[in-house]
């Protein structure tokens, strides 16, 4: 039913962009992810980080003379999806593209960019596979699960001083890589007595909480996103499993308290970056981001440089073409709402901090530095 | 443990079994699986989220929560029916002398149309059931049960009970019986075949409407693609029992609860999705009529 309807659209699109690939003096950047689906919030929030920072750019005059017009795409969290619509934008002629969400859009996706030479820089995928794949015009603005992984496993060995945990993730590209990633640095201290997967999209975990209830761990750490934490926790407090639960950036949004219920959210541990409130340097961002869109989702801010880099890599290669980005891309600095943010040679940012949040009357707040 | 388990898979057993016997109930009087009706399931989860919205906002969830969830029940129940003999009566009914695959195209066609219509009216973003009740449960031997598994286990069994009850006991019943049997026969004898198929659709989807909301109440959380994935489980158990034989599906749902829940329990939870379709495919080479299909069996 859903692979007849994709089928549709996909045929439709192509008859859609047959006819619209005329010559336009604008600087074209495409802007993905999930937009439509149990993610789209995330979606949303690359979508408003990206049209600020464009507008921003657009009433100073564009650039290279030119306006910017962003591209709006959807990959529904769908690795097919996501390779259908990277074509799509390439088609169509980007300079660049800020995406996808996910780690399992982002690495199918970025082959299809890297054949076209176009330049892509990451918001938000955090699986270590991303960068590594050795294509020179892959970027992303945040951390890599490895180091994401480690700071979770030093809290949970260091300040929590635990013995025996579980671990389970939602067999995405991310949730396994963040969860794999933690449980490497976790393991040498601490017990792992349950390990497994769950399916994204469900809606029941009572029986894998009931196997992990019988192992008695004191923390579950979940890697994934978090229509499934908030129902892992919101369950496992019916099964009166009351321990707490950890998990890393996928779950720190409003919603997870949403679907959890603020009394079963409380006390979950979370990797991120520090709050982009307290940056000094993101003070300007939050306020007109929240002033335009309301309130600021995480990865607002990601999304909002990761589009100024993009387009002041445009700028000083002073070029559309994607080889002349990428080179600049990766020997420039820039002055980010983050703060400074330069490139490696993989691609990945030199400076990638992690902290831990907890929850605490249904709001997230900075709880502990390494 | 492994009681714990057994009630999980009679709760979700006992909401395959509701929404299997839309299923079984239409195919054995048209012979048409009706893929729309996952999307009445879904449906329900989402009026439920709806009504009962309404009802905080007039203050009757405060004043009486029982009063405000019987409500929600009735109403969607109501509304899904409406659906449902809607669907019959403008996607089906004109296609009921055309050849066998029209129909299925076009229960396809309302199927996407439905998905597409909730999520353009009600955001593609998940809805969060209201927070209206503390999920409690008690405690048994160190074993956990929620009030609301209880609750969709009872409903369940009460809903069957009633269903067989209408078969086997009353007018309509029998008229089922006799329209699945042979159309052309029921009709001579005076049957109007255009009210027995309205009435199994009315039926059916009230029994979805309750399997959504209960469902809606028990995860909490509900998308316009709830319906696919239970539309497809469910039609599993109905083919497990033996599609066309009600006390097929209700067994076919029940077993497949009980599989899902067990199986991933004691080998792993990565493959819960593929347990069902091992089953199906073990029963299908055994018996391929399914469990409860006989060549002669009376099929509503």
């Amino acid at each position: 039913m859903k692979k007849s309807f994709l089928l549709i659209l996909l045929m439709s699109s192509v008859l859609i962009f047959s006819g619209c690939r005329k010559k336009e003096d604008v600087i074209k950047i495409g802007v993905v992810g999930p937009m439509t689906g149990d993610q789209a919030k995330m979606g949303t929030d690359f979508k408003n980080g990206v049209a600020l920072a464009v507008e921003e750019w657009n009433t100073r005059g564009g650039v290279l003379n030119k306006k910017i017009v962003a591209l709006i795409e959807d990959d529904q969290h769908d690795p097919k999806q996501a390779v259908s619509v990277a074509n799509k934008l390439v088609n169509a002629g980007i300079a660049g593209v800020i995406g996808h969400f996910n780690s399992s859009c982002s690495i199918p996706a970025s082959d299809v960019y890297n054949r076209a030479g176009i330049p892509m820089i990451s918001p938000g995928s955090t699986n270590p596979q991303l960068t590594e794949k050795g294509h020179k015009g892959v970027f992303r603005v945040c951390g890599r699960d490895d180091q994401q992984g480690k700071v979770g496993a030093e809290f949970v060995i260091n300040k929590l001083k635990l013995k025996k945990i579980a671990v389970i993730h939602d067999k995405t590209t991310y949730g396994q890589g963040l969860a794999d990633e933690f449980k490497k640095f976790v393991e040498k201290d601490v017990e792992v007595v349950y390990y497994g997967g769950v399916i994204q999209g469900d809606k029941d975990f009572k029986t894998v909480l009931i196997s992990i209830k019988e192992k008695k761990p004191e923390l579950i750490y979940f890697g994934g996103i978090y229509p499934e934490a908030g129902l892992l926790v919101k369950q496992a407090k019916e099964l009166g499993l009351s321990v707490p639960l950890m998990s890393g950036d996928g779950t720190i949004d409003p919603k997870f308290i949403e679907i959890a219920g603020a009394k079963a959210a409380e006390g979950t541990y979370l990797t991120f970056s520090p709050d982009a409130k307290k940056i000094p340097t993101a003070k300007k961002f939050v306020e007109d981001y929240e002033k335009k869109f309301g309130e600021l989702g995480p990865y607002s801010i990601y999304a909002y440089d990761a589009a100024n880099i993009m387009l002041s890599g445009i700028k000083e290669a002073n070029s559309t073409e994607g080889r002349a980005i990428t080179e600049k891309l990766h020997s420039v600095e820039f002055d980010g709402a983050l703060g400074k943010i330069k490139f490696d040679a993989k691609g990945d940012v030199t400076v990638a901090p992690y902290i831990i949040w907890i929850t605490k009357n249904g709001k997230f707040e900075e709880f502990w530095k390494p | 443990m492994f009681v714990q388990q057994v009630i999980n898979g009679l709760t979700v057993g006992g909401v395959y079994a509701l929404i299997a016997l839309g299923y079984t109930m239409v195919y054995g009087i048209l012979e048409l699986i009706n893929f729309a009706h996952g999307e009445i399931y879904m449906l329900g989860a989402y009026l439920g989220i709806i009504f009962l919205g309404f009802f905080t906002a007039i203050g009757l969830t405060s004043y009486s929560l029982p009063l405000a969830l019987a409500l929600t029940f009735v109403l969607s129940i109501v509304f899904c029916s409406a659906y449902g003999f809607t669907i019959e009566k403008t996607a089906y009914k004109p296609l009921r002398n055309a050849s066998r695959l029209s129909p299925l195209i076009s229960a396809i066609g309302v199927s996407i149309f439905l998905q597409n219509y909730v999520m353009l009216t009600q955001g593609a973003t998940d809805k969060v059931f209201p927070h209206l009740f503390e999920e409690t449960g008690f405690e048994m031997q160190g074993m956990t049960f929620t009030y609301i598994q209880i609750f969709i286990i009872v409903v369940s069994a009460v809903l069957m009970m009633l269903l067989n009850l209408f078969i086997t006991k009353t007018r309509m019943g029998k008229a089922m019986r006799a329209v699945a049997q042979d159309k052309t026969m029921a009709s001579l004898v005076g049957i109007n075949i255009d009210t027995v198929i309205s009435v199994t659709f009315v039926i059916g989807s009230g029994l979805a409407a309750v399997a959504g909301l209960m469902v809606a109440m028990y995860y909490g959380l509900v998308n316009y693609s709830i319906g696919y994935i239970a539309g497809i489980k469910a039609f599993t158990a109905a083919v497990l029992g033996g599609i066309g034989s009600i006390p097929g599906a209700m067994f076919g749902g029940i077993l497949l609860g009980l599989v899902e829940s067990l199986s991933s329990s004691y080998i792993s939870p990565e493959y819960k999705d593929a347990y069902a379709f091992i089953i199906l495919i073990i029963i299908l080479f055994i018996k391929p009529s399914g469990l409860f299909g006989k060549a002669h069996e009376e099929k509503v």
